[in-house]
């Protein structure tokens, strides 16, 4: 049996925010006397999660997913609650543990920009305190997994996105973590980089038997990733399961999007329960059951398009099913 | 302990070598500082002669008296400038970006990191500038230099150096329990600018308690000035050695409460 890294119990988060009046008058009367509402991010969660495990955290905006990272992480201290990491309480910050895992964050960069990702190793190694021999190892071995030999000498600044989030995950997988938080590491980069990284991602799962924890906007990226899956919303735990069972009972349809060369395409369809969501001069959006989405498809591709993509639902949409359907028996 | 500050040694060294290669990406950040502290250095002086060929005196010291206490004064900005303070200042802005989330998820103290990852060899001209003026101040006061004295003088700066970047973090740390640091940095500006060209000895009533226990920029140049002219008593070393203890716990509590009260920000 694997040993458990994480385990949270009736994990509260709570902020305190200012609720200003409106117009100039609220805004002086703001002044010596002010209203607080408390706003919960983090709503009675608990969670245990086994080493090597792969976990997808999902939840729309605002939901508490990086306030929940922040949590395990110990960048931030809980209201209440128990919370346990690898052993430690993360906001002690104590350096024995923060050696053990690593995050990386899609939207704050911890390499220099104007510096080489040789030189930002350098500094990482002795923060770690990594050996000169394993360091060696450890950065050839991810140089070559991640395929960025010619980028190792190369401004941080000149790289594109996906070129950097590679450094970025060299960077923190380094010290060989026990845990690599991920918050959002796909975010804006294109479909190609995207797939390169889940591919990495799979064999550092894998290979190193390294925990992730995965928050993503893309449901791709948690469908291609993670065995298991957490839905947050509004700081509570809505779902956690396997991510295939997710998807079978909660995903029931499929986007599809058509370009066209010629404009106004005259499109007559035969497929039961596919609805025109979008019509502009060059374009179609369909929404569709999962079921009928081959049906749909095998008819478009008589037409003749310019691109045809299919997009998974999103989030918000999967989040409200499940609330629709009741999420207790299944968080 | 031990493996911990050569740890830190080598972090340190590290943070110097990235801070120098990106120092030397653009030329002008590297050179600028040269030109701009130099500047800065002779507008000081010409103030100060400007000052001095109207005036004898300003408190109970004379000239020789006030170009040493100048240059020591120099001196402390110029460590200032060249160690820490582009690392501290900072330090507001990375809580209030939330970029000081990263910092919390190293292994190394983040007021450490933070402290010591901006230093700026551009300033170094300006130490030696300063240690120019103070042997200049020595002469004119024609001081019979003995190693009592010589150790005495650089316990008191040093000390005092610690003392400048305590009242700088004390200032900062603000940031980690308030959203708006309402430019409070601007008080400090207008005491070492203030306290730069008025001894401790000149300053009375409520300017004395102000400038020596609530902003200690009136005597972060007056003691060592003071240990080197023969003018510190026993009462006034304790008190400079109690206030550099004092704010030693005070920086060590308000930033350690303020990591504890961190909220980061939204992403």
């Amino acid at each position: 049996m694997k040993r458990t890294v994480i385990e949270t119990n009736h994990l509260v988060k709570t902020y305190r925010r200012y609720k200003k009046k409106e117009g100039i008058r609220g805004s002086l009367t703001g002044l010596w006397k002010r209203e607080y509402e408390e706003k919960t991010a983090i709503s009675q969660i608990d969670l245990s999660i086994s080493e090597g495990e792969f976990i997808g955290l999902i939840g729309p905006n605002g939901a508490g997913k990086t306030t929940l990272i922040k949590m395990l992480t110990g960048i931030i201290a809980p209201t209440q609650g128990h919370l346990d990491v690898l052993g430690y309480y993360p906001n002690d910050l104590k350096n024995e543990f923060k050696k053990q895992y690593a995050v990386v964050m899609g939207q704050k960069s911890q390499l220099f920009f104007e510096l080489t990702l040789n030189d930002t190793l350098r500094l990482f190694k002795e923060i770690y305190e990594i050996s000169e021999e394993d360091f060696q190892k450890n950065k050839n071995y991810f140089v070559k997994l991640f395929g960025v030999e010619d980028l190792m000498d190369v401004q941080v600044r000149t790289l594109s996105l996906g070129e950097r989030m590679k450094m970025e995950l060299i960077a923190a997988l380094l010290h060989n973590p026990k845990i690599l938080f991920l918050d959002e590491p796909t975010i804006g980069l294109d479909a190609v980089a995207s797939k390169q990284i889940r591919k990495f991602l799979k064999e550092i799962n894998q290979k190193n038997g390294t925990t992730i924890i995965l928050t993503s906007h893309y449901m791709e990226d948690i469908k291609a990733l993670c065995k298991r899956t957490v839905v947050v919303n509004h700081g509570s735990k809505i779902y956690d399961g396997e991510t295939q069972e997710l998807f079978n009972r909660y995903q029931k349809n499929k986007k599809i999007i058509v370009t066209f060369d010629e404009q106004d395409m005259d499109i007559t369809l035969k497929t039961p329960n596919a609805v025109l969501l979008e019509n502009t001069l060059h374009k179609k959006i369909y929404k569709v059951s999962k079921r009928s989405a081959k049906d749909l498809l095998a008819e478009l591709m008589e037409y003749d398009t310019k691109d045809i993509a299919v997009e998974e639902e999103e989030i918000g949409v999967i989040v409200e099913r499940i609330y629709q359907e009741g999420s207790a028996c299944h968080a | 302990m031990k493996n911990n500050i050569k740890k830190n040694l080598r972090v340190l060294r590290e943070l110097f070598y990235l801070r120098v290669h990106g120092l030397t990406v653009f030329r002008l950040d590297f050179f600028g500082p040269f030109l701009v502290d130099g500047s800065l250095f002779v507008i000081q002086l010409l103030a100060f002669e400007a000052v001095y060929a109207n005036v004898d005196t300003i408190g109970t010291w004379g000239k020789g008296e006030m170009i040493l206490y100048l240059g020591t004064f120099s001196l402390l900005n110029a460590v200032n400038m060249t160690i820490y303070f582009f690392g501290v200042n900072n330090i507001p802005y990375k809580v209030r970006s939330g970029e000081f989330d990263l910092y919390l998820s190293k292994p190394v103290s983040p007021l450490f990191h933070l402290t010591f990852e901006n230093i700026s060899p551009g300033s170094v001209p300006l130490i030696i500038m300063s240690l120019c003026m103070i042997t200049y101040g020595i002469r004119i006061l024609q001081i019979q230099l003995t190693l009592t004295a010589i150790f005495s003088y650089v316990f008191w700066t040093a000390i005092m150096a610690v003392l400048y970047y305590e009242v700088e973090m004390v200032i900062r740390s603000f940031s980690l329990y308030l959203v708006s640091m309402a430019r409070m940095e601007q008080i400090e500006e207008a005491g070492i600018d203030l306290c730069m060209k008025v001894p401790g000895t000149a300053l009375y009533g409520i300017y004395k308690v102000i400038f020596y226990l609530i902003l200690p920029y009136g005597i972060m140049a007056t003691l060592p000035v003071q240990s080197m002219i023969g003018e510190m008593n026993t009462q006034t070393a304790v008190y400079g050695t109690g206030t550099v203890l004092l704010f030693s716990l005070v920086t060590a509590a308000l930033w350690k409460q303020g990591l504890k009260h961190y909220n980061s920000t939204s992403s």
